[in-house]
């Protein structure tokens, strides 16, 4: 059985990439390989210009993070702090770079209450956190997030849009694999559409989610804001990326 | 594990296949010589054979080859002579076999069914029932889990024996706490969908002997009877 097909892409240095497409289509196994928990059957997959056939999971995971979309197959430390400081000793930080990584994914996640807290007892969106405060904690060079959003209410969203920002503006590479397109719509990241095993779109999310009959066959949904900015008959150059740039365009209209 | 294929095997009345188990089974152990042992060993692969499970079975005698050793060195140093660890060793491949063969070829549904029949009672049934259904994804949990915490850094095959039992700490916690978890979620599902509230329920599949069955499980008894009888009567016991 072939999972993936024909799939070939380069992602850049400081790039937010998205990933979306049916369930089945692929993406999972695509992003896999990108810190070797996969390796290639057939071609070649480099991170960093090294093969990941060639060195270790734990290696490729320095400069790959992934957090997987379920985090309770991850969490099993007595704390909150060991668990966050888990792969930093795996990485073998020094002590004192441990402390200082574990203070700041705390506070910056907003679980410094939480520090010596069981993680099994916190809330839904409190363990996405930590998931995540687990993997900026090492500071990878690349962050993949696979569906950070499924399960979260709008609060959390908001929070998670927040960290992205975050990781956007101190230039990391991000490569997001989710079927939320309204969470994604704003970001505005590169696209890619997967569906069967292949990579069936490659570009700007704008100019692909204009194409129905693509996202119809990848069972993609076009975002809300695209929708009503299609269904305008006056309209701005580009497609509202906020409900407020939309409010303002149509309130106007209306005057 | 139970996978569904269609052979003729498969298609017998789940009464039938746990008859012939137990048929080798019983013959594993009254069977005194290394070629009689390795002709119900024989005997085991050839209805895997027909089966279409042979495969599977191999793999599991495969698997069982560390213990068939550990076996056939201990009875060999302990003075019990060549041929008596061979056979020990060959007993329990066929055991193993024997039991494997059922449970490969018979589905969690007739699994239910024989319970059933056996009078066995109903929360025991179905306990043993979805904790065999669950194995599949009990599996596919651990290797998530396990992918995860690679992710993170962590590396089983290093370090010595010590540190090698501590790295399943990370898996071992989230699998059973996963585990704990859907049992609560499926006591509640099994609840809103009124499990228990008939001391009588019906069942969708019943078992039905058909004439093929029938022949199969006289054809094994008779088997089973002469055999016994043979190897009471001429084979002598040891080597």
């Amino acid at each position: 059985m072939t999972a993936l097909s024909d799939v070939s892409l380069t992602v850049r240095e400081g790039e937010t990439v998205a990933i979306v497409g049916e369930n089945g289509a692929g993406k999972t196994t695509l992003v896999r390989h990108a810190n070797g928990l996969l390796k290639p059957t057939k071609g070649t997959v480099l991170v960093d210009g090294v093969d990941t056939r060639e060195t270790t999971t734990a290696t490729l995971s320095r400069k790959v993070g992934i957090a997987f979309q379920n985090p309770d197959h991850q969490l099993f430390s007595d704390s909150v702090e060991n668990e966050v400081s888990f792969a930093l000793r795996n990485f073998g930080f020094p002590q004192e770079l441990i402390s200082k990584r574990l203070d700041w994914a705390l506070n910056f996640f907003g679980l410094e209450q939480y520090r010596k807290s069981s993680p099994l007892v916190l809330s839904g969106g409190e363990k996405k956190r930590l998931t995540l405060a687990c993997i900026l904690a090492w500071d990878p060079e690349v962050v993949v997030l696979d569906e950070p959003t499924v399960g979260q209410d709008s609060l959390q969203k908001e929070k998670l849009a927040q960290v992205f920002r975050m990781l956007q503006s101190t230039g990391k590479t991000i490569v997001i694999v989710s079927h939320d397109v309204e969470f994604l719509w704003p970001i505005q990241p590169r696209l890619l559409v997967m569906s069967g095993g292949k990579l069936v779109a490659d570009g700007e999310i704008s100019r692909i989610m204009e194409d129905r009959e693509l996202l119809e066959g990848a069972r993609v949904t076009q975002p809300q804001l695209l929708r009503l900015y299609s269904g305008l008959k006056s309209r701005p150059a580009s497609p509202f990326l906020d409900v407020a740039d939309a409010r303002t365009w149509v309130g106007r209209g209306a005057g | 594990m139970f996978r569904r294929v269609v052979s003729p095997f498969h298609r017998l009345d789940p009464r039938v296949k746990l008859l012939v188990s137990i048929e080798f089974f019983v013959l594993s152990l009254l069977v005194p010589t290394v070629p009689a042992i390795a002709l119900i060993l024989f005997a085991i692969l050839l209805v895997s054979a027909v089966a279409k499970s042979l495969r599977r079975i191999g793999r599991t005698i495969a698997f069982s080859g560390f213990f068939a050793a550990f076996i056939f060195a201990v009875n060999f140093l302990f003075g019990l002579g060549l041929f008596n660890a061979i056979l020990y060793s060959f007993r329990f491949l066929a055991i193993i076999s024997s039991t494997s063969l059922f449970f490969v070829t018979t589905s969690p549904d007739e699994l239910e069914q024989i319970m059933k029949w056996m009078r066995v009672p109903r929360d025991v049934v179905f306990a043993f029932v979805t904790a065999v259904r669950f194995i599949p994804v009990v599996m596919l949990d651990a290797f998530q889990i396990m992918d995860a915490q690679k992710s993170r850094g962590l590396e089983f095959e290093k370090g010595n024996v010590v540190k090698r039992v501590r790295n399943m700490v990370p898996i071992l916690i989230p699998l059973v706490v996963n585990s704990v978890i859907r049992s609560g979620e499926l006591a509640e599902a099994m609840e809103s969908r009124a499990y228990g509230s008939t001391p009588k329920p019906t069942s969708l599949y019943v078992m039905r002997m058909r004439w093929y069955d029938v022949a199969v499980a006289l054809a094994g008894l008779l088997l089973l009877f002469v055999l016994t009888l043979y190897i009471y009567h001429f084979v002598s016991f040891g080597v």
